[in-house]
């Protein structure tokens, strides 16, 4: 059975540094995945890797949807997203100054198709797909409870509802494989909570894989269903959350000795 | 819907009246030859500065080879019309100075748009300086004395009617995919990118539609003044059509208008004061960056979307 994403051997290096070595795994269709370690593990450098953004020193990621198969190595990141991946920062990379509307309009883009005669000459039907995709991105931030903020800017909003724009505009891209960076950095234990909810809600609504980031052990022992754990750029463990937190070498190097409460 | 048309109803309506009060001026004698002079400079500024507010303000793409992209149109109007004296000749060397910036604007920007702030600023302008020291150097225009007794077929109606075509285009491009895309550029390159944005594709769009921009506000401009040399394309010119963009607040194409418009009324009300005329024009764009740093309206953009509408702004 072909995986979703199949990640072979791939390897990053920064001059003498080795940021991620000789890392494999595989995401299935519909799991939710976290990825777990150390501050400068390597994880976020896998992220850019996996998503087009730095391109692999060796190694090869494969990315196959209904759409096709995709080799990710060498391709820009912008060709990645519209194959159908996408994802949010650790350090929210909002376009701060435009509308929560507009953020979440030019995710789409890759998938709206205006001609330069029809956008000049305002033909009836560049209104007519304009209002599609702005009628679209509407009913999605209403998904989300956000349709009151559509008109604000984005960078004046609070924090938690940055991060859940952030989370709308990458679903806007229409992914199959979603990533976020840290999703649950600087919440408090509520909005960690509605967080989680949101997660489970796009799973099951919008048919998309999810890999995450996260420090928040209780977030992430909750939630996933697998867990990959990276330590000074290599892989060190693969597993349910509960074969992850009797695992000695994880428990020894990032855990800590007291196992997690489960809450 | 309806709105759209009405809106484009009521800004056809404003630029037929425009062009209506300036001929009933013309027609009875209010406006001498020189004040028509400094409308024409006006509207060809307009024209100039419209390009580069889109690169600059809303691509962010700092921009310094304004000028060299105007040189081509102008030298494209001067060289063509010895030949081909006549209004279609004209016509065809305006197209014929906006395929030859096209190409050159992608030439340039291919390589320097890698490049961000400071370094694109530099590199711009040298290559910009590339294209004057090139026509400085040509026999075909004339090198350093330049190109004189060019017929004029850009009269001011003309140049107004440019002039509106210009900044339609333009605000139909910003109001548009095109324009959310150029703007998610110059708001997170990174993040644009990771939404399957081409970056490099917008850039380039952008900075070619500005060079065209500037090529058809040369063609206008030589055949206006009837006599152009290299030292007009210079990196002061470049400044010039900059300060409009930033006195207007880079990102809003009606503050462009406006500043074209100050800048060329305080010009004209200056040119009583001699050499004073320098000083008290630097000193108020001084006082003006201080007191508002991001220009005269920012970011805003006159629209009228929302006229006829009861109550609700909401969309």
């Amino acid at each position: 059975m072909t995986h979703l994403l199949q990640v072979d051997h791939v390897t990053q290096q920064f001059g003498g540094l080795k940021a991620v070595s000789d890392v494999s795994m595989t995401v299935d269709a519909g799991e939710l995945i976290a990825l777990i370690g150390p501050n400068g593990a390597g994880k976020t450098t896998l992220f850019n890797m996996l998503t087009g953004v730095n391109t692999p020193t060796s190694g090869t990621i494969t990315f196959t949807t209904a759409k096709g198969t995709m080799k990710v190595n060498g391709k820009r990141a912008d060709q990645v997203a519209a194959a159908g991946m996408s994802r949010t920062f650790q350090n929210i990379r909002l376009f701060s100054d435009l509308t929560v509307l507009d953020n979440v309009r030019i995710a789409m883009t890759h998938r709206t198709r205006e001609n330069f005669a029809e956008t000049m000459l305002r033909l009836p039907s560049f209104y007519k797909k304009e209002q599609a995709i702005t009628d679209e991105a509407k009913a999605l931030l209403k998904d989300f409870g956000l349709e009151r903020i559509g008109r604000s800017i984005a960078g004046e909003l609070p924090y938690g509802e940055q991060r859940r724009v952030e989370i709308v505009r990458a679903l806007a891209t229409k992914p199959s494989l979603l990533f976020l960076d840290e999703p649950a950095a600087g919440m408090n234990p509520e909005e960690t909570a509605a967080l989680m909810a949101l997660i489970k809600k796009i799973q099951a609504d919008y048919d998309v894989t999810v890999i995450l980031i996260e420090h928040d052990m209780a977030l992430v022992m909750n939630l996933v269903q697998r867990i990959y754990v990276l330590d000074h750029g290599s892989l060190i463990a693969e597993g349910t959350p509960s074969e992850i937190r009797n695992n000695a070498e994880v428990v020894a190097s990032y855990l800590g000795g007291a196992p997690v409460a489960e809450g | 819907m309806k709105r759209n048309i009405r809106a484009n109803f009521i800004w056809l309506f404003i630029m037929v009246f425009g062009f209506v009060a300036i001929d009933a001026m013309e027609f009875t004698g209010i406006v001498n030859t020189f004040m028509e002079n400094a409308f024409v400079t006006v509207g060809i500024n307009i024209i100039l500065a419209m390009g580069l507010n889109l690169i600059i303000g809303f691509t962010g793409q700092f921009s310094l080879g304004h000028a060299g992209f105007m040189a081509i149109g102008a030298y494209a109007t001067g060289i063509m019309l010895q030949t081909m004296d006549s209004p279609i000749g004209f016509w065809l060397s305006v197209a014929v100075g906006v395929v030859i910036a096209i190409i050159a604007a992608i030439i340039i920007g291919v390589p320097t748009l890698r490049l961000r702030g400071d370094y694109l600023a530099i590199a711009t302008m040298g290559a910009s300086e590339i294209i004057r020291v090139v026509i400085n150097n040509l026999k075909i225009t004339n090198g350093p004395a330049g190109l004189f007794n060019i017929p004029q077929y850009a009269t001011w109606p003309v140049v107004y009617v440019v002039m509106c075509i210009t900044i339609i285009m333009i605000a139909n491009f910003v109001h548009s995919r095109a324009g959310r895309a150029v703007m998610s550029v110059r708001e997170d390159d990174i993040a644009a990118e990771a939404m399957g944005i081409n970056t490099t594709k917008w850039k380039l769009a952008a900075f070619v539609f500005g060079a065209a921009t500037a090529a058809v506000g040369g063609s206008l401009h030589a055949s206006y003044i009837q006599t152009i040399s290299p030292s007009e394309f210079g990196i002061m010119n470049s400044i010039a059509i900059l300060i409009i963009v930033v006195l207007g607040g880079a990102g809003s194409l009606t503050g462009t208008v406006v500043a074209a418009v100050v800048l060329g009324i305080i010009d004209t009300v200056l040119q009583n004061f001699g050499t004073l005329r320098m000083v008290i024009y630097a000193l108020a764009l001084i006082l003006l960056m201080v007191f508002k740093p991001g220009g005269l309206l920012g970011r805003w953009e006159l629209s009228f979307k929302h006229v006829g509408k009861k109550g609700a702004r909401a969309e």
